[in-house]
């Protein structure tokens, strides 16, 4: 038998319905505005597909999980956790500690990018964690695609392999005000299923995530030239890049290298345009960041439009596993600069394994 | 109006057309793979019959197909030639679109026609039993039928990850009385020694060469055979080229365009090599040769045209071809048949002097044509052969844009009833559009891969 973590966000979402931007200290002006709290909904749609399932349940309670367990006619679990009321970030993060000192294999959760990053603080790469999707927001690439497609992934947790996966943290002050600054948070373990890539004469398991990294490493190394600025983006691919240099990444920032040597690590946008001045042959290598694949303007802005327009777009060398592609079947550019995601195009070649790429389509946040 | 054009069994082609004698200057010499000399004939006698050997190295025009072989080829030869009516009003266009189309033989493709010569020279040769590789499983079952015509023995080593897949390719070959073995296996050293290293493999076509050819090395009684690349296979594949003309003669025509796919390039030599012949002796110096490839394995479109050799593990004679470099592995697209790092030298040689204009396309907008091929014409190709009919269809489209009413032949290769995972994945929004990223791997030319 499996022991499995649950716990929801309850007013996860309470925002999008009323027209702000995620509810992170706006729950007061959600209420005002009439928002009901509807993850405890679609936490209970997952619930109830499981309700057979040989699993040892541990909770919190109410309202961030019992009620929504004997909602589901889940009669049997153990709550381990009881929130304050109103409940909050602490919340979420206390629950999961518990959880994991009582051993569970797998922690659901059901919230936004905002419970996302909570759960992950608490968590790390300890266990594997999965978003039951119910947030206003959903940058982060820890989410099922909908309720049932968590009940899947929850029963099969245990026999299917798991990926990274990124947080994403939002400012929400900011988003609210129009602008989206989303970073890169950290890499959580996620369960997910294989898609067998079947050829009709060769069938490969494709979607090794580990050995498609060492093959993109081993390809971007091999054609990296003497005397050459490389700006590595941030990501856990682009990180297996400089781990074959022998060289330690910055996992979620910019690292910067030139002949096998770091120049700059974690560098901000300033550095790289000083360094870009020093070395006029330049390389900007990076992955597509979060669940909907951003190739440029998320988990990267240190590599801004000044960056890549004096790096030059045709030296932008993308790079992405083949899960990753296959889970986000269009990249998206957000510069910040509008004429610059034009000049991107409506496709792109994205490196995804050793001398081999895929062309993607390219959407353009305008 | 007709469709199809037909050929009496007496007007099947008595000899096959040899390209190498219309060549201006001779082919570069096989190297091997150890001295880096020229081959001699007597290089390759332990695993090939000297009657092959011969037709390998052979120059004179034409040779003649013993009777017997051409007995067992009126199965299902004459193939039809088609005029493919419903797909030109489909895409409105002036041009005429004809097609050979092979998937009429028993195994379902043009393999056969090599097949049945290669089983017939081995048993003239006293040869009992044939050792043979297969990715896909085409020219397994082609092998396995003709062995069993000839009371020989076969021995196939099918790719595991295809044997596993792939069962009906598999039930095929039994069926023909061929034994079929997942490679890698317990019955060589070669397999052996990858299963001691990766007991899971999913097993490649370079595997399953060494182990055939370590099988027919170590069996006096056993030969290796190979279904393409060789000149000898090409000899073999220009009865089709040979029947489409006369066929075409039949309605006063004579194509403008000549299309086929690439994969080791013997299906594309089949039908065009007789009209490659015309074209470089004068007698239609304009007509235009397509040879259609994958862009995940861009051989003749972006490869270097070097010495290289023909296996993974380098155990094969180094040849002279457009080549992406032995250690390059095709990702997993569905036209298996066309995943090879190499090209016939022979394709490769009129491409090098420009008498075959080479060009790639991605997997969807290959499977797009190949669902409206079914639509007008009605037959399922096979995805190697979609890559022929795309092609075709592109250039009707650009008939229609320039009202040039030029005649456009291709090679519809075999039909794709076993294929059908493929085109479930394609209706499924799952087909992933590889492409070689020439443009990085020539930015550092230094590492350009190591060709011999």
């Amino acid at each position: 038998m499996r022991t499995v973590g649950f716990l929801v966000n309850p007013i996860a979402g309470m925002g999008g319905a009323v027209g702000l931007s995620g509810t992170d200290g706006g729950v007061e002006e959600a209420v005002r505005r009439g928002a009901v709290p509807h993850a405890a909904v679609r936490a209970a749609r997952t619930l109830s597909l499981l309700r057979d399932e040989d699993i040892a349940w541990c909770t919190c309670a109410s309202p961030m999980g019992e009620d929504v367990l004997t909602g589901a006619g889940i009669d049997s679990y153990t709550v381990l956790y009881r929130p304050t009321v109103p409940t909050g970030a602490a919340d979420t993060t206390a629950a999961c500690r518990v959880f994991l000192a009582a051993g569970v294999d797998l922690i659901v959760f059901c919230g936004g990018d905002g419970t996302a990053r909570d759960v992950f603080d608490a968590v790390g790469g300890e266990v594997p964690i999965l978003g039951i999707p119910a947030g206003v927001k959903m940058y982060s690439a820890v989410f099922a695609v909908n309720p049932a497609a968590a009940a899947d992934l929850v029963r099969r947790a245990g026999d299917i392999p798991c990926r990274d996966s990124e947080v994403m943290d939002v400012d929400e002050e900011a988003y609210r005000s129009g602008r989206l600054t989303a970073r890169l948070y950290g890499y959580a373990c996620v369960p997910f299923v294989p898609e067998r890539i079947q050829g009709g004469k060769q069938v490969f398991e494709q979607q090794d995530e580990e050995r498609a990294k060492d093959d993109i490493a081993a390809f971007i190394t091999e054609i990296m030239l003497p005397e050459t600025l490389y700006i590595i983006g941030a990501g856990s691919t682009t990180a297996r890049v400089m781990e074959r240099l022998g060289l330690a990444p910055t996992l979620l920032g910019v690292d910067a290298v030139v002949n096998a040597e770091i120049v700059a690590s974690n560098a901000d946008e300033r550095t790289l345009l000083a360094l870009l001045d020093e070395h006029p042959r330049a390389k900007i290598v990076v992955s597509p960041i979060g669940a909907q694949g951003f190739v440029l303007g998320r988990g990267n802005q240190q590599i801004s439009p000044a960056v890549l327009r004096k790096a030059g777009l045709s030296n932008l060398i993308v790079v992405a596993t083949p899960a990753k592609l296959a889970g986000t079947p269009l990249l998206y550019v957000d510069s910040g600069d509008a004429a610059l995601d034009r000049e991107v195009g409506d496709s792109m070649l994205v490196v995804s394994g050793y001398r081999m790429a895929q062309r993607k389509r390219v959407v353009h946040s305008e | 109006m007709q469709t199809k054009i037909l050929l009496d069994e007496g007007e099947m082609p008595k000899r096959w057309y040899n390209i190498q004698a219309d060549l201006p200057t001779p082919m570069d010499p096989p190297l091997h793979p150890a001295t880096g000399k020229p081959m001699v004939p007597d290089d390759l006698r332990h695993i090939f019959p000297m009657e092959l050997i011969r037709q390998e190295m052979s120059t004179e025009r034409h040779i003649d197909i013993p009777g017997e072989v051409r007995d067992i080829l009126t199965l299902w030869r004459p193939s039809p030639l088609y005029r493919a009516r419903r797909l030109e009003a489909a895409l409105k266009t002036p041009a005429k679109i004809y097609y050979k189309w092979e998937g009429v033989s028993p195994p379902g493709s043009h393999k056969p026609n090599s097949a049945i010569p290669q089983a017939y020279y081995n048993r003239e040769a006293g040869i009992e039993r044939l050792a043979t590789e297969t990715g896909a499983g085409q020219w397994g079952s082609s092998l396995a039928f003709a062995t069993g015509l000839f009371d020989m023995e076969c021995t196939v080593y099918m790719v595991r990850s295809s044997y596993d897949q792939k069962p009906y390719r598999k039930s095929m070959m039994q069926v023909y009385g061929a034994e079929c073995i997942p490679s890698p296996s317990n019955k060589t050293r070669s397999g052996q020694a990858v299963l001691a290293r990766d007991p899971d493999t999913p097993g490649s076509l370079g595997i399953a060469i060494s182990e055939a050819v370590e099988d027919a090395a170590a069996h006096d009684n056993t030969n290796y055979a190979l279904g393409s690349v060789l000149n000898h296979v090409c000899l073999h594949q220009t009865i089709i080229g040979q029947e489409a003309r006369e066929q075409l003669a039949m309605v006063e025509t004579y194509p403008d365009v000549i299309i086929g796919c690439v994969g080791g390039g013997t299906n594309f030599a089949g039908l065009t090599f007789p009209f490659a012949g015309d074209k470089m002796t004068g007698k239609h110096p304009e007509t235009e040769i397509v040879a259609v490839e994958p862009a995940a394995c861009p051989t003749l479109t972006k490869g270097l045209y070097a010495y290289d050799f023909g296996d993974v593990a380098g155990l094969t004679p180094m040849m002279r071809m457009f080549t992406l470099g032995h250690d390059f592995v095709p990702p997993a697209i569905h036209a298996g048949g066309l995943r090879y790092h190499g090209m016939s030298p022979l394709v490769s040689r009129l491409a090098r002097d420009g008498v075959v204009r080479p060009v790639a396309y991605r997997q969807n907008e290959v499977f797009e044509a190949a669902v409206l091929f079914a639509r007008t014409e009605g037959i399922i190709v096979a995805p190697e052969a979609a890559h022929a009919v795309k092609a075709a269809i592109d250039e009707a489209l650009r008939c229609r844009e320039t009202g040039d009413a030029k005649t456009i032949l291709f090679n519809n290769s075999g039909h794709g009833n076993f294929d059908f995972s493929s085109y479930e994945a394609y209706f499924g929004g799952r087909l992933v559009d590889y492409e070689y990223p020439v443009e990085l791997i020539k930015e550092s030319l230094a590492r350009l891969p190591a060709t011999g």
